[in-house]
């Protein structure tokens, strides 16, 4: 995949998602429908391709607005990974050279990446992860399942141990997806589904659709070490 | 806009910990309780926004494309985390602003006529003790007023 068609892939995925996400904020308090109609409004630019460039610069200003009215992301890490790839694609507009242009998106790709392993790094290293208490903790008492029936599931020690291990596993070994575009496809295939999962389970639906829009990162990334050799 | 506000918040977005779920520690609900009576003592606390026995299909399938109460249930939550991390201030006027657009979106007319004329909000954490759940009160809040156009 070349650099302008990832480029271009990820505007168009990044500007569904925040169009979903802006949907969501139509009812909401009035000083933040102001900012997410704005979102709106520029994520449909985006989509049709009108002046990307500086429709990115726009929604750069938007998320710092966004982040000020919120003292934060307002959806946890699905808001940071929509300002990550906002600000990169960006970035990716104002750099001088392709060259540049290649580090900005790798850096996407690498965060991307780091996005899962970190995390099954950070639980690899708690016995409770290892154990499966943390995930019996997550649907016992957590905020998080979206029904009394999904808490229900704390009920079944050794599936959320085998649950706990899967997760770890996923996201340790994501990294080897880069190794292949076989492997990719396997592995961003997990993931996708591991996404659909947390959404079914917890209600994470903005997860689904703002990680999808960092993929076509990975995939030029990976064809792009393939290149190298 | 205070420029290194904004580098505050920017900054985790450019350089993310990614450490999803690492610790499960104590889980906040946020609850709540009406009265007329703003020096009444004796409230009858109920959890905000409980979550439903069951979800049917249609409705799963619905909120993977708008799932706008349930995201704005979980900013809640984290709000209630702020609060206890000292962004008190912010933290507390959110919560107080989206209790209250849910008691007159529940009261209907938006007039709040029928309700109450004072509400207030307590914080409480869930967490495991051994082999049983403890729950904490970590906040109770001062009545507000149920009807107020200038927190809105």
């Amino acid at each position: 995949m070349s650099l302008d068609l990832a480029i271009r892939l990820t505007e168009i995925l990044l500007s569904i998602a925040l169009i979903q996400q802006s949907l969501e904020h139509v009812f909401g308090l009035r000083d933040e429908r102001v900012h997410y109609f704005v979102r709106l409004v520029l994520s449909v630019l985006l989509l049709v391709g009108i002046q990307p460039q500086w429709v990115c610069v726009a929604l750069f200003i938007n998320a710092l607005f966004i982040l000020r009215r919120f003292q934060g992301p307002y959806n946890g890490g699905s808001d940071l990974l929509s300002v990550l790839l906002i600000t990169c694609l960006c970035a990716v507009h104002l750099m001088p050279s392709a060259q540049w242009q290649e580090y900005v998106f790798g850096y996407l790709a690498l965060q991307v990446v780091f996005s899962y392993f970190k995390s099954g790094w950070a639980k690899v290293i708690y016995r409770d992860w290892r154990s499966g208490q943390a995930l019996r903790d997550v649907f016992a008492f957590s905020v998080y399942p979206v029904s009394e029936a999904t808490r229900e599931w704390a009920t079944q020690p050794r599936l959320l141990w085998a649950m706990s291990w899967a997760v770890i596993l996923l996201e340790l070994l994501f990294p080897l997806a880069m190794l292949s575009p076989e492997a990719l496809a396997a592995g961003l295939t997990l993931a996708m589904a591991f996404h659909v999962a947390n959404f079914v389970m917890f209600g994470f639906n903005r997860f689904v659709w703002v990680w999808a829009a960092a993929y076509p990162s990975l995939i030029w990334l990976q064809a792009r070490l393939d290149l190298l050799g | 806009m205070a420029i290194p506000n904004l580098l505050k918040l920017l900054l985790p977005a450019l350089f993310p910990s990614w450490r999803f779920f690492d610790v499960i520690g104590p889980s906040p609900r946020v609850e709540l309780c009406l009265t007329d009576n703003p020096e009444n003592d004796e409230a009858v606390w109920r959890e905000c926004r409980p979550r439903p026995a069951q979800l049917r299909f249609r409705d799963r399938l619905t909120g993977f494309f708008w799932n706008a109460r349930w995201n704005e249930t979980l900013y809640l939550t984290n709000c209630a985390e702020r609060f206890i991390q000292g962004q008190e201030e912010h933290a507390s006027r959110e919560i107080r602003r989206r209790l209250r657009s849910d008691l007159l979106r529940a009261e209907g007319e938006g007039d709040g006529g029928n309700i109450p004329a004072f509400f207030r909000f307590r914080l409480v954490f869930v967490s495991r003790d051994d082999d049983s759940l403890r729950r904490d009160v970590a906040f109770v809040s001062p009545p507000y007023q149920t009807v107020d156009p200038l927190d809105r």
